[in-house]
């Protein structure tokens, strides 16, 4: 019997295959089946939640599909999902949907484009639906590929060095990350990869081992993250990549080192409580570090990949406090992140292929010419300063709060870090919008139906995570309340 | 007839649409003129018939509630329609009183309203402002209304403020000639000093009496201080609103609006309002004595100041003026004597009659038969009265020497603190994308234009700090992020690429792979 979630795992593959037997002459053909597959996605991804089989069972764990691979080595293919992981699915399904429908200016090789893109997707839901480490690395691993050729292809001017950069930034973190799953492997009893196993086998494990493993997994999914100082390869890679794929890389790619660190540190309670002041210094310095810089740019894609940067510090700063206030944000904020992301990246995107140019200081005076682009663009940019009603209120609120309560009056970086990113998007709607008419910018075209809606989807999203939050808290609620009870517990467990 | 029940719900509904009727009859006019289907003289009919209609209505509602007196008798209670507003242990209703000073005064308003109402729809024919006009009438009916009937001190404050803004906006009727905006802002501000007052009157009975309510206060018992403290505000309104010493200055600035208004309004309905206050706060009043002598005496002062000055006025408007606030200051002098009926009869009986002669005013000097009688001799003959009388006592001049002056000294001065000091802290906000200088619209025109790159400048301290952090932050960046690794790692590999490429080839070359080969089964064997 096929399990729901592997039919959710094999369907953008389903219509990669499909789109691989098509010629590259016909590219309408393969951008419809491109957006018709990963619209099936969606709503299955959607449909499961409504489904009766995928209710809380034990620790939070909902669809659950085995399949022992090699027992020698202790790895199985291994599928679920619980309060942390399935958001993601979700985000992820959506946004590819939305960077497939943004993809109309892909005008070379669209047959290898839409199909690594789905190849992508499958990839990406794979680390998210993981129960099993070595699985979780696959998948992991097998996100660089389409990522790479995605970049190196249809990139920007700078679009080779930018590939190359991200794979070997990732690619080094990964070998510290292997490092250590390697040796928690060996250190538990080397039976099995799975997440149960090893959480189990960790428990026994000293907290300097611990913390030490615990480093070689921050840097491996502080790459990702980013994490202050390993986000080098961010700026490069967001600024060439095709604005579609910088969607996904801002939207969805980020979360999956955060959704990573947040699995080791259940698996490692000790060395996360060891480590929770460099966490919230990371952290700080990531939020500071990131507006600050977000500020300092005339390109309004390096702006939002900063901006992300201190978005995502937001996510580790929830993390870091370790209790349950803090680590509903933290998870609420990597939603509320990729949507709002999602929606300035693909924009900006559109308004760059109509433009040519990502310098702020060209632009001006859009609100008469493009009026559709304004509305969306100031309703993203207001999302992305957290404005009540808007998904990242509700998860910078959360953050706040759990960290004040853990680390107290050091929170005042968070708020310095909100003021200047309302500085820096009030002045980009002030640049975007108002001013003299720019004799270059007057014949632009505004947002076409497709890409209304795609927008209006990602607005709508944001708001209803906004005015209605409960609707994903509901979601959260019990793998977080799992996560601090395995969190505390081993805690006492250890100093007895 | 009918049960109690139904009784008291007849009431209660009769009772909300009296001051709703004008109201709802404003909005419709407000609304017409936005959509434009009553604006100019094709609409005088429809503005007037709404207004006129209404405010029949309601006086037709408050005969009603007469009936009603006069059958079950006078029911002295407050009726509570719904709460309003409940913060803790503070809760404001939205509550009627009806007493035979309630009734009284409604009967009053209605019909000198509905009377002035119907001369105005002639008087202002083929005005400009004609709709504007009859929604601020009708709106300042409802107020009147609401302070007639109000239950508790809040919601008078309502209706107070609302005759307030109409009468703002009414003396303010011709709005294109500055006397008029600046009489109407003069009896404004002096207003709100009143209002100041009742503001406080209203805060401190919460504090210390815990309800707003005009009979539960009543009931409260508690320190003479405060209820002296609560009546002090209260008075003060009442001061202002009825022009009293030293408020008096603003009601013939006052006059500046159309007749119709000056005789609803200063000369008959709204200049009574601070009258009917005190008799509100009766029950109040008689506690505290010393403030029974204060009203004596404001009233007394008023009494003697306006008659010297209404001896040598030589407009119609204006003595009539002075008359009405010597009259008004009578009714402070009856409150004062504890003669409390009496004031109310007096409001009655003055302000027909007032209302009477001030509608008459524009055709007064067809009426009269013989010249004005000339100043009394004993006045004449003291210059510095006299002079004194003709200036009005400089009320305006002094108000303007003790407050106006200073308030404009120190707003003076903070503006320097703000532009020397805080606006160099902060900075000000940037114009820069816009075209500010005739350079920048040629440039603009040739289309050559740029804003100069000001992304990541800041301006004032904040700004600045941020700019030099972000300098900072940028620095470490490029350096050591972007440069260190991203290039560090490229060049790195690049150099140990291409010592494997070199080994590589020497690889290549047999005799390198004959010594591998050996090297390999040296290493076996």
């Amino acid at each position: 019997m096929l399990s729901s979630l592997l039919i959710l795992l094999l369907l953008p593959l389903v219509g990669a295959v499909i789109i691989g037997f098509l010629p590259n002459s016909k590219p309408q053909l393969i951008r419809n089946i491109a957006i018709v597959t990963s619209s099936i996605t969606l709503f299955y991804a959607i449909y499961l939640i409504t489904l009766g089989d995928v209710t809380p069972t034990d620790h939070g764990l909902w669809q659950n599909y085995h399949h022992t691979w090699n027992t020698r080595m202790g790895t199985s293919f291994s599928l679920g999902v619980d309060g942390f992981s399935y958001p993601l699915v979700i985000l992820t399904t959506l946004l590819v949907w939305i960077a497939v429908l943004a993809s109309k200016a892909i005008n070379h090789h669209p047959k290898g484009y839409y199909l690594l893109m789905l190849v992508l997707s499958s990839a990406i839901m794979g680390v998210f639906m993981a129960r099993d480490w070595a699985l979780f690395y696959v998948f992991w691993e097998a996100t660089l590929i389409p990522l790479f050729f995605l970049i190196d292809r249809w990139g920007g001017q700078g679009r080779q060095t930018a590939a190359l950069n991200f794979v070997l930034y990732t690619m080094g973190g990964s070998v510290f990350m292997l490092l250590s799953l390697l040796v928690l492997f060996d250190a538990t009893g080397g039976q099995s990869f799975s997440f149960e196993a090893i959480s189990e086998g960790a428990k026994h494990l000293k907290a300097s081992d611990q913390v030490l493993i615990f480093m070689g997994l921050l840097i491996g999914f502080g790459v990702k993250m980013p994490i202050f100082p390993l986000h080098g390869w961010l700026p490069l890679a967001h600024v060439e990549a095709p604005s579609p794929v910088s969607i996904l890389l801002s939207g969805i790619l980020l979360k999956m080192g955060a959704y990573g660190l947040i699995r080791a540190a259940a698996m490692l309670p000790d060395a996360a409580h060891t480590l929770q002041p460099l966490l919230v210094v990371l952290a700080l310095i990531a939020i500071s570090y990131g507006s600050l810089l977000a500020w300092k740019q005339s390109d309004l894609k390096k702006m939002i990949a900063y901006s992300s940067v201190a978005h995502m510090g937001v996510v580790l700063l929830g993390i870091s406090t370790l209790n349950t206030l803090g680590m509903t944000g933290a998870v609420y904020q990597m939603v509320a992140h990729g949507l709002v992301a999602g929606a300035s990246f693909m924009l900006i995107g559109l308004l760059y292929e109509r433009t040519h140019t990502k310098d702020i200081n060209d632009y001006g005076s859009l609100l008469h010419v493009t009026p559709r682009f304004a509305f969306f663009t100031i309703f993203a940019f207001i999302a992305g300063v957290g404005l009540p009603g808007t998904a990242g209120f509700v998860a910078e609120l959360h953050v706040m709060i759990g960290s004040f309560q853990h680390w107290g009056w050091i929170m005042v970086v968070l708020a310095f870090g909100i003021i200047v990113s309302a500085t820096y998007s009030v002045r980009t709607i002030k640049r975007l919008f108002t001013g003299p008419a720019k004799q270059s910018m007057k014949e632009i075209d505004d947002l076409r139906p497709t890409e209304v809606l795609a927008a209006a989807v990602l607005m709508v999203g944001v708001m209803v995570l906004g005015l209605y939050p409960s609707l994903v808290l509901d979601l959260i609620s019990p793998a977080v309340h799992d996560f601090i009870e395995q969190v505390a517990v081993q805690a006492v467990v250890k100093e007895h | 007839m009918f049960s109690a029940e139904v009784m008291t719900l007849i009431v209660k509904v009769v009772l909300a649409l009296i001051p709703l009727l004008p109201l709802l009859a404003a909005l419709w006019i407000a609304f017409g003129f936005i959509f434009s289907w009553n604006r100019l003289e094709a609409g005088e009919k429809q503005t007037s018939q709404v207004a006129l209609g209404a405010i029949s209505l309601s006086f037709l509602l408050v005969l009603v509630l007469d009936i009603y007196a006069i059958a079950y008798g006078v029911p002295s209670e407050t009726i509570k329609l719904g709460q309003w507003l409940s913060s803790g242990q503070y809760h404001v209703d939205i509550s009627f009183l009806i007493d035979y000073k309630s009734l009284v005064m409604a009967n009053l308003i209605g019909f000198i309203t509905l009377v002035v109402t119907r001369f105005s729809i002639n008087y202002l024919h083929r005005e400009a402002g004609f709709q504007r006009f009859f929604m601020m009438l009708s709106v300042f009916s409802t107020a009147m209304f609401i302070i007639t009937f109000s239950g508790n001190a809040f919601f008078t404050f309502i209706g107070w403020e609302m005759a307030g803004v109409s009468s703002y906006l009414l003396i303010a009727y011709s709005w294109h000639r500055d006397v008029a905006t600046n009489n109407a802002t003069r009896a404004f501000v002096t207003n709100r000093i009143g209002d100041a007052g009742f503001l406080l009157g209203i805060a401190f009975s919460l504090f210390w009496l815990s309800t707003v309510d005009w009979l539960e206060m009543s009931y409260v018992i508690t320190s003479k201080i405060h209820i002296g403290i609560i009546l002090f505000g209260f008075i003060i309104a009442a001061l202002a609103k009825s022009a009293q010493f030293p408020f008096s200055a603003w009601i013939t600035r006052a006059l500046e609006g159309p007749t119709p208004s000056s005789a609803v309004f200063y000369g008959s309905i709204m200049v009574h309002a601070g009258v009917y206050l005190l008799l509100r706060a009766e029950p109040l009043l008689v506690q505290v004595p010393s403030l029974m002598i204060f009203v004596l005496l404001m009233g007394l002062i008023t009494v003697i100041y306006a008659y010297i000055v209404g001896l040598v006025q030589t407009d119609v408007k204006s003595s009539f003026m002075f008359s009405t606030m010597a009259q008004v200051g009578l009714m402070m002098v009856w409150i004062g004597l504890g003669w409390f009926e009496l004031a109310l009869g007096h409001i009655v009986v003055h302000a027909v009659w007032r209302a009477y002669q001030f509608l008459h005013a524009p055709s007064f000097m067809q009426h009269v038969e013989r010249p004005a009688s000339p100043v009394p001799k004993w006045l004449s003959k003291k210059t510095w009265l006299y002079t004194a009388a003709l200036q009005r006592f400089w009320l305006d001049g002094i108000s303007d020497w003790l407050l106006t002056k200073p308030t404009r000294k120190i707003a003076s001065e903070v503006q320097i603190f703000d532009e020397q000091v805080v606006d160099r802290i902060t900075g000000i906000p940037s114009h820069l994308n816009m075209l500010s200088t005739l350079s920048h619209w040629e440039a603009h025109k040739k289309g050559t234009f740029t804003v100069s790159n000001e992304v990541g400048v800041g301006r004032g301290f904040f700004g600045k700090s941020l700019e030099l952090l972000a300098s900072m932050a940028e620095f470490l960046e490029e350096k050591l992020i972007l440069k260190g690794s991203g290039e560090g790692l490229m060049s790195g590999m690049n150099f140990v690429g291409k010592y494997l490429e070199l080994v590589d080839k020497l690889l290549t070359q047999p005799r390198y792979v004959l010594v591998l080969i050996m090297a390999t089964f040296v290493v076996v064997l």
